[in-house]
C-alpha cells in the first residue's frame, strides 16, 4: 500500500511505502510475533470498550473505535508511563483532546493496570469514576478534564513548553478528532506550539471523516487538512491510522523536524470492526442492545481467530 | 485628600518580582501587553520566565494549565475582559475544574478603560469567575492590598483571578497589615451602618465615610478584598450590630460584592441593604472620574446613600 506523506521538511520523502520506510531512513518496525501481539490487544481494548457500554448502555462507541490502534500503539510501544507512578514528573503525557473518546482511554488503562479494570464495569453509574469524559482526578493515568471540544492542545503545549524548561525528555502525544479541528482555539495553539518550537510533541488527528451530523467535509470542511497544519508550521504527516506499523514507525520518529511540533494525520475508519457501525454516523453515539452488544463481541472473536491464526 | 499615589499595574509588577524571586516555579504569561500589564521588570529579570503569546487568550489559558501540570506557577496577566468573559469555558474547565495552579490577572478592570467602551470595559469579570468551584476571586483596594494578594496569590495552592484597575490609587491600608486571602479588614469602625466597599472604589467609600463622620455620624467600614472566598462572619457580624449594609464597587450589582452579601444575608440573617454600582447596562464613554459619577460612586454620591438609607 502506497500511502502520500507530506513531510517537505523532512530529510525523508514524500512516498511512505509498507508504513515503514522512507527513503534513506530507516523506520522502526514491529517484527510479526510483536505485531500478532498487538493486534489480539486491539481487539481486548475493543472488548474492554463493549464492556463499558454493557454497563452503562450508551457511549462515543465510533470515535473509540477507530482511535484504538493509535491509543494501542502509544501505550504498548511507544510512551513512557509507569502504572505505578502516574504522576512521575518525566513520564511522557497523553492529552486526549477529543475527550469523548475516552472510552478508548478507560479501556487502556485498565488494560495496563492504572486501575482496577474491575471499574470499567462503573461505567454509566452514579458518581462513577468513568464518566463520559475523563476527569483527572477520579482516575490514575489522566492528564487532563477535556471534552469541551478543541481545546486539548492547547494544554497539551503547555506541557511541552513546561517539560522544555525543566529540560526533560517527556513528550506528550496528543490525539484530537477531524470534527472539532473547527474550534478555534485549537489553531491558537497550533500557532503558539510552532512559535515557541515545540517540537517534544506530537499530534495524531483520528480522521474517521465522520462527525455527528455528517461527512466532516460536509459539516465544515478543514481540507486540505495537511496544507492547513504545515502553514501553521508544523512538519505533518499521512498514514492509515488503522495501520500498527505504520503508526508506530512515525510515533517513534520524532520530531519529523528539529524545532517543530510534528502531527500525524492518522485516516482512519469511525466506528473500526463494529459490524454494521463502521463509517456510519450514526455509531458516533451509541445506545446498545444486548443483542447488538453479543454481536459485537462474537465480531471481535472472529477478528482475534483470524489474527491468531 | 493627601493619600500616597501609586500605579495599580506598577505595583502589580514589582510585587511579582518580588514573588518570583520566592518562587522559582513563577512563569509570567503574557498576550500582547506584557507592558500594559506591568509586567516590564519580571520580563527584564527573568526573561527566560517570560513567554509571550499574542492575542489569543483562549489558548493561553490552556497553556497556562498545561504549565502547571509540570509544576510551575504561571502569572497570566492582560487586560480584564479578555482573560475572564472571552476564555471563560477555559478558565473554568482547564483552572477551575482541572484545579490548576494558574493567577489570573485582569487589568483596568471596571470602568478604568472608561473612553474604550463596553468591550473593554469590564463589569461582569467577579461575577462570572466567582461561579467557578474553587477558583479565588481577589480585587484588592488599595497599592498595599495588590502586593500583598500578590505574594498571598503565589503562596497559594488553586486557582486565583485578581482584577486590578489602571489609573493611580491612593494608599489607604498600613503597610504592615495583616492581609489574608478570604479575611476582610476594618477600616473604620462604627456602629450606625456598614459599608462594604472593594477595589478600585474603596477609595470612594474610604472619602464617604469622611465625609459622614465630619456630620457625627458613625459607619463601619469594611475592605473585602476577596470576593470569594467571603468573608461570612465579618459581615454577618456587621448586619447584626449595624443593621444596614450598603456595598460599593464598580461592577455589575449582579453577581459582584452586592450580589454576593446579598445571597450570605438572605440565607443566612435578612438585613436591608443598598447597592451601589452598575445596574444592568453597558456603561457609557467618558472621562474616568465622570463615569463613576454617572453611577453614583463618587464620595459624595456615596455619602447622600448612605444618609439617606439611615433617614429612610
Amino acid at each position: 500500500m502506497m500511502v502520500t506523506v507530506n513531510a517537505p521538511d523532512s530529510p525523508c520523502k514524500r512516498q511512505l511505502s509498507d508504513g515503514n520506510r522512507y527513503l534513506g531512513c530507516e523506520m522502526k518496525t514491529y517484527k510479526t510475533d510483536e505485531l500478532v501481539e498487538l493486534k489480539k490487544t486491539a481487539v481486548k481494548l475493543r472488548r474492554n470498550i463493549l464492556r463499558m457500554m454493557r454497563a452503562g448502555r450508551a457511549g462515543h462507541i465510533g470515535g473509540a473505535f477507530s482511535a484504538v490502534e493509535i491509543m494501542t500503539v502509544l501505550y504498548y510501544s511507544v510512551m513512557n508511563v509507569d502504572p505505578r507512578r502516574p504522576r512521575w514528573p518525566d513520564r511522557d503525557r497523553f492529552v486526549l483532546s477529543a475527550g469523548h473518546k475516552c472510552l478508548a482511554l478507560y479501556s487502556v488503562l485498565a488494560e495496563k493496570g492504572f486501575f482496577d479494570p474491575a471499574l470499567l464495569d462503573t461505567y454509566g453509574s452514579l458518581k462513577t469514576a468513568l464518566g463520559g469524559h475523563p476527569d483527572m482526578h477520579k482516575l490514575p493515568g489522566i492528564e487532563t478534564n477535556t471534552g469541551a471540544l478543541g481545546h486539548g492542545l492547547s494544554i497539551a503545549g503547555g506541557m511541552a513548553m513546561g517539560l522544555k524548561m525543566d529540560r526533560r525528555d517527556a513528550r506528550v502525544y496528543v490525539l484530537m478528532g477531524d470534527g472539532e479541528l473547527a474550534e478555534g482555539s485549537n489553531w491558537e495553539a497550533a500557532a503558539a506550539a510552532s512559535h515557541h518550537k515545540l517540537d517534544n510533541m506530537l499530534v495524531f488527528v483520528d480522521r474517521n471523516f465522520l462527525q455527528i451530523s455528517g461527512r466532516t467535509v460536509d459539516v465544515m470542511s478543514y481540507e486540505p487538512l495537511d496544507k492547513r497544519w504545515e502553514a501553521f508550521g508544523w512538519s505533518v504527516r499521512e498514514i492509515d491510522g488503522g495501520d500498527l506499523n505504520q503508526i508506530y514507525a512515525n510515533a517513534t520518529d520524532i520530531p519529523f523536524t528539529p524545532g517543530k511540533p510534528s502531527v500525524v494525520i492518522a485516516n482512519t475508519v469511525k466506528a473500526k470492526d463494529l459490524p454494521f457501525g463502521e463509517d456510519k454516523r450514526e455509531f458516533h453515539y451509541w445506545k446498545a442492545t444486548d443483542e447488538d452488544l453479543a454481536a459485537a463481541e462474537q465480531k471481535l472473536s472472529e477478528i482475534e481467530e483470524v489474527v491468531t491464526r | 485628600m493627601n493619600a500616597l499615589m501609586k500605579d495599580p499595574r506598577k505595583t502589580f509588577g514589582e510585587a511579582l518580582v518580588e514573588a518570583a524571586e520566592k518562587h522559582p516555579r513563577i512563569v509570567a504569561v503574557s498576550a500582547d501587553s506584557s507592558s500594559g500589564s506591568g509586567l516590564t521588570p519580571f520580563r527584564e529579570k527573568f526573561p527566560e520566565r517570560h513567554f509571550e503569546f499574542g492575542i489569543m487568550e483562549q489558548g493561553i489559558m490552556g497553556f497556562c494549565a498545561g504549565m502547571a501540570t509540570t509544576d510551575k506557577i504561571p502569572f497570566f496577566a492582560a487586560i480584564a475582559p479578555f482573560v475572564t468573559a472571552r476564555p471563560f469555558e477555559m478558565f473554568r474547565n482547564d483552572l477551575g475544574y482541572m484545579r490548576q495552579n494558574v493567577k489570573v490577572v485582569g487589568r483596568c478592570g471596571g470602568l478604568t478603560y472608561s473612553d474604550l467602551g463596553a468591550t473593554h470595559q469590564s463589569l461582569d469579570d467577579m461575577a462570572i469567575i466567582r461561579t467557578i468551584p474553587g477558583v479565588t476571586v481577589i480585587n484588592p483596594g488599595d497599592p498595599v492590598d495588590i502586593r500583598k494578594a500578590t505574594l498571598a496569590m503565589a503562596a497559594h495552592e488553586g486557582p486565583v483571578y485578581m482584577r486590578i484597575g489602571s489609573p493611580k490609587m491612593p494608599v489607604l491600608m498600613d503597610e504592615d497589615y495583616p492581609f489574608q486571602i478570604g479575611r476582610g479588614h476594618v477600616l473604620a469602625d462604627g456602629g450606625d451602618i456598614t459599608i462594604v466597599a472593594t477595589g478600585t472604589v474603596l477609595c470612594k467609600a474610604a472619602e464617604a465615610v469622611r465625609l459622614l463622620q465630619e456630620k457625627g455620624l458613625r459607619p463601619r467600614l469594611i475592605n473585602i478584598h476577596t470576593i470569594k472566598p467571603l468573608d461570612r462572619d465579618l459581615i454577618l457580624t456587621a448586619a447584626k450590630e449595624t443593621s444596614r449594609i450598603v456595598t460599593v464597587e464598580e461592577a455589575y450589582l449582579a453577581g459582584g460584592l452586592g450580589g454576593s452579601i446579598a445571597e450570605l444575608l438572605a440565607r443566612e440573617y435578612p438585613t436591608p441593604m443598598k447597592m451601589i454600582g452598575i445596574d444592568d447596562r453597558y456603561a457609557e464613554v467618558g472621562p474616568y472620574e465622570e463615569l463613576l459619577g454617572l453611577y453614583g460612586l463618587k464620595g459624595e454620591q456615596i455619602a447622600a446613600t448612605v444618609e439617606a438609607f439611615l433617614n429612610a
